[in-house]
């Protein structure tokens, strides 16, 4: 246990599974932030169309999850590509995706509800603008890379690697299996 | 413990960027616009063509090809089917399709009806693709979005229809919020008789009225 190098199994997972994981999730996340952050009214009206909560009495919830959950995704999905934080920024993703889904799910069986996702602002990718199974499938699809990269975190390629903490460098658990950040 | 502080430093990072950003570009609005009921003192168009025989607007906006019987039969079954699900007000229903309840405060399809007879300003704000599809005629596409996405063409829309004028407001209907949002912007701009037709789109070709199609801006 005295050998801190990584080995090739774990080189091979940081460039096969981590690194296009890492990328393509968070670049999905920060595509997603990107195109709501200009069009903050529209997401605040999209918000308001799921119902979660009375427009009307908690307008200013609403209002402070339009122009606060695209900032999150851009944070959460910039962190992600470059690898630093990973897991904090996977588990951020994680936590959203869910509660998209509960989102998505509450407005398909409420069949008084015709909401539109506005997942990615004006654009639809793979579904349809309107609510419906699609996005559930979509999102749940998205939440099994996001679980691996909580699980593993970033790899060897991540940036959480090189500002790892120093002191802990001898532990091969921490260098090699967990690629630099801590639990 | 580490992942837990990293996650709260994203949230509060977010909310931090977005609370400079509500400030520097000014807050949203969600609370609804004061709409107009009823059909009184509507101003419309007084340079918009009579409705009956519908003229051809450039070979874009031209009569739909539809069957109004089938429509017809297909939404009233529909409406014996729906459940409502708010308040509603009718007029004393004496045509199930025409005065069919609709949300209270907002218009039958006969009200609607009567104001476009008389030439007040429509407005689509459903989806571009569903306008594209099929519109009510002469009404102008101006989606909540575009305030957001292409302002130049909700001010080409705006410029077209002066802030004292009757505008009728229509979506997919029912509980649609759609046409709400948009008056909601309207209002902000200056437009004081904003009205919602409490019907939707599907409504009003069920009953045979005037639709088009195409993109052109709808007005006249």
């Amino acid at each position: 246990m005295s050998d801190t190098k990584p080995g090739a199994k774990l080189w091979a997972e940081s460039i096969l599974l981590q690194l296009p994981l890492r990328v393509g999730l968070g670049g999905v996340f920060a595509f997603a932030a990107y195109t709501k952050i200009g069009s903050t009214q529209s997401f605040a009206n999209a918000i308001k169309g799921f119902r979660i909560v009375d427009a009307d009495k908690y307008g200013h919830l609403i209002v402070t999850a339009a122009y606060t959950m695209p900032w999150i995704e851009m944070i959460a999905g910039v962190l992600l590509v470059l690898g630093l934080w990973s897991r904090a920024s996977a588990v951020a993703v994680w936590v959203m995706l869910v509660a998209f889904i509960a989102a998505l799910i509450h407005v398909i069986l409420d069949e008084s509800i015709s909401a539109d996702c506005s997942c990615f602002g004006d654009m639809n990718l793979v579904c349809e603008s309107t609510v419906g199974w699609c996005q559930v499938i979509r999102n749940s699809i998205l939440l099994v890379p996001c679980s691996y990269l909580v699980w593993r975190q970033g790899g060897l390629l991540a940036l959480d690697r090189v500002f790892r903490d120093k002191s802990k460098g001898n532990d091969p658990q921490w260098t090699v299996d967990r690629g630099g950040e801590g639990a | 413990m580490k992942t837990l502080q990293r996650v709260l430093a994203i949230v509060g990072g977010a909310f931090l960027i977005g609370t400079v950003q509500a400030v520097v570009f000014g807050p949203v609005t969600l609370g609804p616009a004061n709409i107009t009921t009823g059909v009184d003192k509507p101003k419309g168009d007084p340079g918009r063509a009579p409705a009956d025989p519908p003229p051809a607007i450039d070979g874009n906006d031209t009569n739909e090809d539809v069957d109004p019987g089938a429509a017809h039969d297909a939404m009233m079954d529909d409406l014996q089917n729906a459940v409502p699900t708010t308040t509603y007000s009718g007029t004393g229903a004496t045509d199930p399709l025409l005065d069919a309840p609709v949300p209270e405060g907002s218009l039958t399809l006969r009200e609607a009806k009567k104001l476009w007879d008389e030439g007040v300003y429509f407005i689509d704000a459903r989806h571009e693709h569903e306008f594209e599809a099929g519109h009510i005629q002469y009404a102008a596409f101006l989606e909540s979005k575009l305030f957001d996405m292409d302002i130049a063409r909700a001010n080409a829309v705006m410029d077209s229809i002066p802030q004292d004028g009757t505008i009728v407001l229509y979506c997919v209907g029912g509980e649609c919020d759609a046409s709400k949002n948009t008056a909601a912007l309207l209002e902000q701009y200056g437009y004081t008789d904003l009205r919602i037709m409490g019907a939707g789109y599907e409504h009003w070709v069920a009953a045979g009225f005037e639709t088009a199609t195409g993109s052109d801006g709808g007005t006249p």
